[in-house]
């Protein structure tokens, strides 16, 4: 598929068979070839044929291959003139995210305290297979609805916790009781656990800081030791996309849409099949802003028993949390009008600028923290949301695959990826070593790259980096 | 029972490419590929059977729902699949026999999958007869 380059870090798909608008992939040379080798292209230009889409179907710098839209995808629909919603645009992770906690420790601090800490974290939280999970099924039905609030009036975390997550923790419009019995049965057993491929818990140290007062505004500092969160909404988030694709299927129909991928299902947004979706949806999300939020308290006892202190003398104050698999109804300008679109992010993050009302108070001044985490031997970044961004309001999530599975596993063993780690410094406390070698550094891009590459398009601006220290794996 | 499954190269996720004499075996070698990406079945032994029955509208269909609903067993009863048989089958329905083992984290050798997708899906039957099928799995 040709690509034309209009910038050094854009390169746009132009319209064609059925393409309603173009695609644009935001990439160095050096990231697209890999982009180019596989499906993943092809993908982008597949999305450009959603009913309702504006601008263009977008692809952040770390596009890879994934099922219906590419990983890394953004597709905007315009929903007053019959724009869709597809479930094939957010994923069976529903709500998938990363968040953030500070700390009061030091690099001598963790380095005094590591065999403890890691001990701690090792036995707290649950990963990998099974149903171990950190708080109770019993509190299910009140997070459907509303969220980390829900587990926060049960218990866990700290007041100012919502502040700083994306939409409070809370996506509005829930509709628990389109969570079906099946999904209940699968996931409801799992609220605070973490699973397993690429979801982790990482203590990290803030090795660079880029931008002081954006770094300050966030609550990040040189030197300082954070811990990174990255899961989503578990089995009951999977089966209820896998319900929901099931029924959207047989509704396309009915709408007369037509797709090139049969992973790209979808219903206008204003229909009864698109609010349903939206519904369940958001229920979904419900369940994963509250495991994230479970998982950071269970770590914030981590630190304290480990320190010889009380969770809140750890200082371990949440930076933010953000979604990279959702699907929301957001307003934005498209050429010189303001219109309520439906954002897909597939594998991308939410990045608002400065100023965006949707911000709290204190980080209104320099925009929204974008969480990017890298491989576990590499780095992960905090960038800032800029309010030109071209991409409504997104950017990259990761470092991106550059191996497939099955090549990262022929390469080395997992407990010889192991063994790399942690001569190199880096604690590790996997479920399983075996499946260590898929999620090896090796595998994935260079995270130093795409954040570059989101920082020279606009998409966000460089914070700070942040290197791993103690990586917890499913 | 006649038939095999590879391995398919996905750079984010992964599949199967499945050759079979029936959509029977279509069906059981696809059941058993998607657990074996996952688990050493090995000679694992079941414990007791689970039957599972479906119906869909075509056969591409019926492939994506026997699998998640495989898929919905395993985690919702914490089991591992391990042995598989077609009990009935048409284009449309299908009626699975597995017999399951428990849940143990020492036969994990793959990432837990999350889902079975439609994209790049593929069930059809040659001019010969015979089989092949296609399914990329969300891990």
């Amino acid at each position: 598929m040709e690509l034309e380059r209009t910038s050094d870090v854009i390169w746009e798909i132009p319209a064609s068979e059925g393409m309603r608008v173009p695609g644009r992939v935001y990439a160095s040379d050096r990231l697209l070839v890999k982009a180019k080798e596989d499906q993943a292209v092809r993908q982008v230009a597949n999305v450009a044929h959603l009913p309702g889409i504006v601008d263009a179907s977008m692809a952040m710098p770390d596009i890879h291959w994934g099922y219906g839209f590419p990983i890394g995808g953004v597709a905007a629909t315009d929903v007053g003139a019959g724009g869709v919603v597809s479930p094939g645009g957010v994923g069976f992770d529903i709500c998938c995210g990363v968040r953030l906690l500070a700390s009061n420790y030091s690099l001598d601090d963790f380095i005094d305290h590591r065999n403890d800490l890691m001990a701690e974290l090792d036995a707290r939280i649950p990963r990998g297979l099974g149903k171990g999970a950190i708080a109770s099924r019993a509190l299910v039905g009140a997070v459907l609805q509303s969220g980390a609030k829900a587990v926060l009036d049960a218990g866990f975390g700290w007041e100012g916790d919502l502040d700083r997550c994306e939409e409070r923790g809370t996506s509005p419009g829930a509709v628990p009781k389109l969570i079906s019995q099946k999904a209940l049965d699968r996931g409801g057993g799992q609220l605070g656990s973490l699973g397993a491929g690429n979801h982790f818990l990482e203590v990290q140290l803030v090795d660079r800081v880029d931008d002081e007062e954006a770094a300050r505004v966030f609550g990040l500092s040189q030197g300082m030791v954070v811990v990174m969160i990255h899961c989503g909404s578990r089995g009951l988030g999977h089966q209820t996309c896998t319900d929901q694709l099931r029924e959207m299927g047989a509704a396309m129909a009915r709408h007369g849409i037509g797709v090139p991928d049969r992973q790209l299902a979808c219903v206008p947004v204003e229909s009864a099949e698109g609010e349903r979706y939206l519904g369940a949806m958001a229920a979904a999300a419900n369940f994963a802003w509250a495991n994230r939020h479970v998982l950071a308290h269970e770590a914030r006892r981590a630190f304290a028993a480990a320190f010889g202190t009380s969770p809140d003398k750890t200082g371990m104050n949440l930076v933010f949390d953000v979604a990279h698999n959702l699907a929301k109804v957001e307003r934005h300008r498209v050429a010189g009008r303001e219109r309520e679109l439906c954002v897909h992010r597939k594998g991308a993050t939410r990045a608002f600028g400065a100023g965006h009302p949707a911000l709290p108070a204190d980080l209104r001044p320099v925009g929204q923290p974008v969480l990017i985490p890298g491989s576990m031997g590499t780095a992960s970044w905090v960038l800032a949301g800029t309010d030109d961004n071209p991409a409504f309001g997104s950017a990259a999530h990761g470092a991106g695959r550059l191996m497939s599975r099955k090549a990262a596993k022929r390469r080395e063993p997992g407990h010889e990826v192991r063994r790399e780690l942690e001569a190199s410094g880096i604690s590790v406390r996997p479920g399983s070593v075996k499946l260590l070698s898929e999620e090896a550094p090796y595998a994935y891009k260079d995270v130093d790259e795409v954040v570059d590459v989101c920082h020279r398009a606009g998409l966000a601006t460089k914070v700070a980096r942040l290197v791993p220290l103690g990586v917890v794996k499913g | 029972m006649s038939g095999f499954f590879t391995v398919l190269s996905h750079t984010a996720d992964t599949g199967i490419a499945i050759e079979a004499d029936t959509f029977a075996e279509v069906l059981e070698w696809a059941s058993r590929g998607m657990f074996e990406l996952m688990y050493d079945l090995g000679d694992s032994a079941a414990e007791r059977s689970v039957v599972v029955e479906v119906a869909a509208s075509t056969a591409e269909d019926l492939v994506v729902d026997v699998l998640s609903e495989l898929l919905y067993v395993s985690e919702a009863h914490d089991v591992i699949p391990c042995r598989f048989a077609i009990a009935a089958v048409d284009a449309t329905s299908a009626r699975v026999t597995i017999g399951v083992t428990p849940m143990r984290t020492e036969l994990l050798h793959g990432p837990p999958i999350k889902a079975v997708t439609y994209h790049d899906l593929l069930v059809e039957e040659s001019d010969d007869g015979t089989w092949r099928a296609r399914v990329v799995f969300d891990v």
